[in-house]
């Protein structure tokens, strides 16, 4: 009896914990951004998983670091890759990716053995069919490469 | 109190303010509530519509109105469309007795208080009404949980309340105002604290309130007693529920808070603080915490409440006994 009553006193004290918690988060300033008016700060998309991207090469921006060993492919959960060797050496000739299959795991980033592949932080992405999420990584690489030179 | 013109004319102005208050209440606090909901989660709440999204509760309503009447089949038909009108209309009852200010009451009554708390049941009954006729299980579940808990909510409040009546030896709203003084430590809460926190427990539960709102738990029942209600049927339930909190926190301003009684200038501004502060903080409350099992929810009362309720009462009387 003593005990529920104790107990009782300590749930009472642990809800105005609680009252004090949101009382001061009503008053604290507040964290949402409003889109069309703000953007998010560059230092908070760190951990952002946009859609992959691959990472541009050394010498050359507009080639992949990719080694088409296919490591990638066989991880992802979701089918979600499709990498095909060029005829010449071992960088790749095709390399597409399902962005409408893919649920962000980083399992094809992780098993990368030469870090080709990388989040984006596109935030803003939007597209207007199931197609437009197809997308083709090689000649993003490409354009994005031309646009920064 | 004999029947007059002059009494007809009062209680027909009365009752208009009433509805005006009612309306007005509601658009305001669900402005509040969502901004209050969106700043305790950190998001600005309604923004878009109107300066700090002040008209969005306005749109929101006109759209409310704006919708189909749709009735599901196999209803039965008049306890249907009666449960909403029986929400709604009883609290416009309950709001007359109310002293909002030394001059400002609807109908001076001697049983002001147990005028309110004999219709305040009118709210229940409405509940069993509308989840009974909606032919849904939801709405059924909904108005089993409301029936339990409303039994088990209003004894302790009605016991909060008789001990600061046994106090003021009236039954009258603007007696019991009138007893209290004007100063903060004059007011019946530092006389009976334990009572004003079993009633301000007891007056979230009669809501129907978060952490109270088992009778429309969002996630088990859908909206429970009210699922199977849209546009003006929702409407008048949403009117009545915000009508209620407004209700109980007059109550509990009368009660315990001093009413109109307030330091430097008694007035009707003083009903209408303390009021919404209550309002508010049944608001915070809501935000704050989780809701309760049904049986957390019953034992808190038959065993917390209840007993607390009836010593206080006890210590009450013996009081007055021996010191009056
Ligand atoms: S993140 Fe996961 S699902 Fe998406 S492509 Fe990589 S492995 Fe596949
Ligand atoms: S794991 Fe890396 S190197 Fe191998 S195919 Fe995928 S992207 Fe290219």
């Amino acid at each position: 009896m003593l005990k529920a009553i104790i107990d009782n006193i300590k749930g009472l004290y642990s809800l105005l914990v609680g009252l004090s918690i949101t009382g001061r988060f009503l008053l604290s300033p507040r964290q949402t951004v409003h889109y069309p008016r703000k953007v998010i700060e560059p230092e908070n998309m760190a951990s952002y998983r946009g859609p992959l991207e691959l990472v541009p090469g050394d010498p050359d921006p507009a080639q992949s670091r990719c080694i088409s060993c296919q490591m990638c492919v066989r991880a992802c959960p979701g089918h979600c890759l499709t990498v095909t060797k060029g005829a010449s050496g071992k960088s790749p000739e095709v390399w597409l990716y399902d962005f409408t299959l893919c649920c962000l795991c980083a399992a094809c980033v992780e098993s990368c053995p030469t870090g080709a592949i990388r989040f984006s932080h596109k935030v803003y992405l939007v597209a207007d069919s199931r197609e437009a999420l197809h997308l083709d990584l090689l000649g993003q690489l490409k354009s994005s490469a031309k646009q920064t030179s | 109190m004999e029947l007059s013109i002059a009494s007809f004319v009062q209680i027909f102005v009365a009752v208009l303010l009433i509805i005006g208050l009612m309306v007005g209440n509601a658009v305001v606090m669900v402005y509040f509530e969502r901004k209050g909901a969106g700043f305790i989660q950190r998001r600005p709440g309604p923004y878009e519509v109107g300066p700090w999204g002040t008209i969005q509760a306005v749109c929101d309503s006109m759209k409310l109105l704006g919708k189909q009447i749709f009735v599901p089949g196999n209803v039965d038909w008049i306890l249907y469309f009666a449960a909403p009108i029986l929400a709604f209309f009883p609290v416009l009852l309950l709001f007359l007795p109310i002293p909002f200010g030394p001059y400002l009451t609807g109908l001076k009554v001697d049983d002001g208080i147990l005028l309110i708390l004999a219709f305040a049941g009118f709210g229940v009954i409405s509940n069993i009404l509308a989840g009974w006729a909606s032919n849904n299980k939801f709405g059924l579940l909904g108005a089993a949980r409301a029936v339990s808990q409303s039994i088990a909510y209003e004894i302790p409040m009605i016991l909060a309340l008789l001990a600061v009546v046994f106090l003021s030896g009236s039954l009258n709203l603007s007696e019991i105002v009138e007893n209290q003084g004007s100063w903060p430590w004059q007011w019946n809460i530092f006389v009976q604290p334990l009572a004003f926190f079993i009633y301000l427990v007891s007056m979230v539960g009669e809501t129907n309130r978060a952490p109270f709102d088992l009778p429309e738990a969002e996630s088990e029942l859908t909206a429970g007693f009210h699922t199977e209600y849209s546009c003006m049927g929702f409407a008048l339930f949403f009117l009545s529920e915000y009508a209620n909190m407004l209700l109980v926190s007059f109550v509990c301003a009368t009660f315990f808070l001093g009413g109109w009684r307030g330091p430097f200038l008694d007035g009707f501004w003083w009903t209408f603080i303390k009021a919404y502060v209550l309002m508010l903080f049944i608001v915070w409350i809501r935000w704050t915490f989780p809701r309760v099992r049904f049986d957390q929810l019953l034992n808190l009362n038959w065993r917390w409440l209840l007993p607390l309720a009836i010593i206080n009462l006890w210590i009450t009387a013996v009081a007055i006994k021996f010191f009056d």
